[in-house]
């Protein structure tokens, strides 16, 4: 019965969809859903950013960049570079940890065992973080 | 052997339904004994996809299950408020999917009508190009999509906030301890014996034994002379430990079943598999061509998720009720209350089936059904009343490290999982030290677990912190973690050492199912690189 009565209701609102698809123009709704998600942190990744995204996130913790930038033991960039995109929907809140200037990222993506672009993933954590 | 100890209730089990039961029956003022063989959260909760949600698939058949699973979902966001976070969905719809996109837009439709039950937002509809600008690692392919919005919570934490707040109105609760009989007067069962983590036995005697022990919940009605069958169905998930995409997102299978790949805080879970299992539930294996499945249903969407570096994989087994044909998972996830007074065993009760989503619901009923045993008037309060570290709202990150002099994302992280008691795990002047640089896990963290949180070795640890959950899979961490804990728990220098190899040893059986090609160089850089470091 419960099947039964779930099918009908379903039908009936799939001929109102249908009826409002006609009837009503059709607005873009990407804007409502990014202004929707704003204040939960979810900011899409440019499609640049995404074909860079399989490198950016590749570390693997061993901290050899903070060796070769000379920032062992702080948990700032570029040493964990890697918890801050992970961190991601919630940047904002520690915005104050990645703001200042950076050290040699250059030297540190040099002493990456697997080819992490820190200078890029420096990029994409400043600008998740400024909102 | 000890004196027993005698309480209103003894619960066998420390899932989030057992745990849920102690706390409801707690805040109803009744004694009880909560009873866990492993750690709380280990079996079947910790094995979710971390999820609170309302069910949409329940909508083709059953549209009060959704109503009352949405409802309920409401409730545990609200009582979890600093916990729980908004999980948004996007639906790529492909040409030949078995709902097409006016169907699926229907579907979501009518979802958005419960949506407000559980403070969700409604959907929205993307053309192919916009659902690319929103999530470009989307396939071309797709005819359009939608979206849809879920709650996800750490279940580990979930599961321990009500044990906490159970302990807090006077329950008594001891992980790492077997039940190994029950007590029996005539047909009655009036308590049982159990063997603690130290070896020691004891007896509890009790009103009424709950059986809230998941897929384990068949062997213990053994224990009782009673049956209950369940069709127990297993479940993977592939661990990311990375955000992979923007948006968590949801497709199709080859065989139509709904596979979802979910971004939590800062790692991903793609899964899950839905299959009979016949084997022994304390040792659920993850084999390679489940992960094969799931990579193959989630690429068709998602073409560069192999690409991606998995870190683990988990594995639970769902407590399914017995029915017999094919496996229809739209319902599978139906509870059942058994008094066995019926069948001449008096003082027992055992609840089965359910999800995560409704454990506060389960709880509910199931401690019902026991005050009707015991004649208690108390009402639940556990749809209203916060559970610990919900109760006031979370002081701005920024504000919480620079006062503890931490790091906003050690704050953060801390937030995540303490909510508005964050601040007194602070309370302690290490503080500032990271132990575990992927989550990143303080010190401080660490110490407050194992003295306050039931922490008895490493991978309690990992439930309860995140020790060893990201990137590094604890290659970087474990040693310095077992110090930590070793020292507040009085373990000697070859017991530290011998919990670190344990907890490697033990995380690799779930690590060997993905680690591919590269994962396994990867690994042994890890590897190379920490000798290095440390030599």
């Amino acid at each position: 019965m419960g099947r039964a009565d779930s099918l009908v209701k379903l039908a009936w609102a799939y001929g109102v969809h249908q009826t409002k698809r006609r009837v009503a123009r059709v607005r873009s709704q990407k804007q409502l859903l990014l202004d929707t998600y704003a204040a939960d942190g979810l900011k899409p990744l440019t499609a640049a950013e995404q074909q860079r995204h399989v490198e950016m996130i590749g570390c693997i913790n061993c901290g050899l960049c903070a060796l070769a930038a000379g920032r062992i033991g702080r948990t700032r960039l570029p040493d964990v570079a890697a918890s801050y995109l992970r961190l991601y929907a919630r940047l904002g809140d520690a915005a104050e940890d990645v703001a200042g200037e950076l050290p040699d990222v250059e030297a540190a993506a040099a002493a990456c065992p697997v080819g992490v672009p820190l200078p890029e993933v420096a990029a994409l954590v400043r600008r998740l973080a400024a909102g | 052997m000890s004196q027993p100890s005698a309480h209103d209730v003894v619960i066998i089990g420390g899932g989030v339904t057992g745990a849920g039961v102690a706390r409801d029956l707690s805040l109803r003022g009744l004694s009880v004994l909560l009873l866990e063989k492993g750690d709380y959260g280990a079996g079947t909760s910790g094995a979710s996809s971390w999820m609170i949600h309302g069910g949409p698939r329940y909508l083709e058949f059953d549209w009060d299950t959704t109503r009352l699973s949405t409802r309920d979902a409401g409730y545990i966001v609200t009582i979890a408020r600093n916990i729980v976070y908004r999980v948004a969905f996007v639906i790529p719809v492909m040409p030949h999917d078995k709902n097409n996109i006016e169907r699926m837009e229907t579907a979501m439709e009518v979802y958005d009508r419960f949506q407000p039950l559980k403070k969700s937002h409604s959907h929205v509809r993307l053309t192919t190009e916009e659902a690319l600008e929103i999530e470009p690692g989307l396939t071309h392919d797709m005819v359009g999509a939608v979206t849809m919005e879920e709650w996800g919570v750490d279940p580990h934490r979930l599961v321990f906030a009500n044990v906490q707040d159970a302990v807090a109105h006077g329950a008594r609760a001891l992980n790492h301890t077997r039940v190994t009989d029950l007590l029996k007067d005539g047909g009655a069962v009036i308590g049982v014996r159990y063997r603690t983590a130290d070896g020691a036995t004891s007896e509890a005697r009790a009103r009424v034994v709950v059986n809230a022990a998941g897929p384990w919940v068949p062997e213990v009605c053994g224990l009782a002379g009673t049956r209950v069958e369940l069709r127990p169905a297993k479940g993977i998930h592939i661990v990311y430990p990375h955000r992979i995409s923007n948006f968590a997102i949801s497709c199709e299978s080859i065989d139509g079943r709904d596979l979802l790949m979910v971004s939590h805080a800062g790692f991903t879970l793609l899964g899950t598999t839905d299959d009979d299992f016949y084997g022994d539930l304390d040792s659920v294996d993850v084999l390679a061509d489940e992960v094969d499945y799931l990579l193959q249903g989630f690429e068709r969407v998602f073409p560069s998720i192999r690409r991606y570096r998995p870190v683990r994989t988990t594995a639970g087994v769902r407590p399914t009720l017995f029915k017999w044909r094919s496996n229809e998972d739209e319902l599978s996830r139906r509870y059942e209350i058994f008094d066995h007074a019926s069948e001449g065993v008096e003082g027992f009760v055992t609840i089965a089936g359910g999800k995560l989503s409704m454990y506060r619901l389960m709880a509910e009923q199931t401690a019902d059904a026991v005050c009707r045993k015991l004649g208690h008037q108390g009402r639940s309060a556990t749809a209203t009343q916060p559970l610990p570290g919900s109760e006031r709202d979370m002081e701005p990150a920024e504000e919480l490290a620079k006062r503890c002099r931490i790091t906003a994302l050690a704050a953060v992280k801390l937030q995540s999982r303490h909510g508005s008691d964050a601040e007194k795990i602070l309370d302690d002047d290490r503080a500032g030290r990271v132990v575990c640089r992927c989550e990143p896990t303080l010190e401080a963290e660490l110490a407050y677990a194992a003295r306050h949180e039931q922490v008895r070795g490493l991978p309690d640890a990992f439930r309860r912190v995140g020790l060893a959950a990201g990137p590094c899979a604890g290659a970087a961490c474990v040693i310095r973690a077992s110090e930590v804990v070793g020292r507040e728990l009085g373990w000697s220098a070859s017991q530290r050492l011998e919990a670190a190899r344990d907890f490697i040893r033990g995380s690799w059986l779930g690590r060997a199912p993905v680690l591919g090609q590269s994962g396994w160089a990867q690994e042994e850089l890890t590897q190379g690189a920490l000798r290095g470091l440390m030599s």
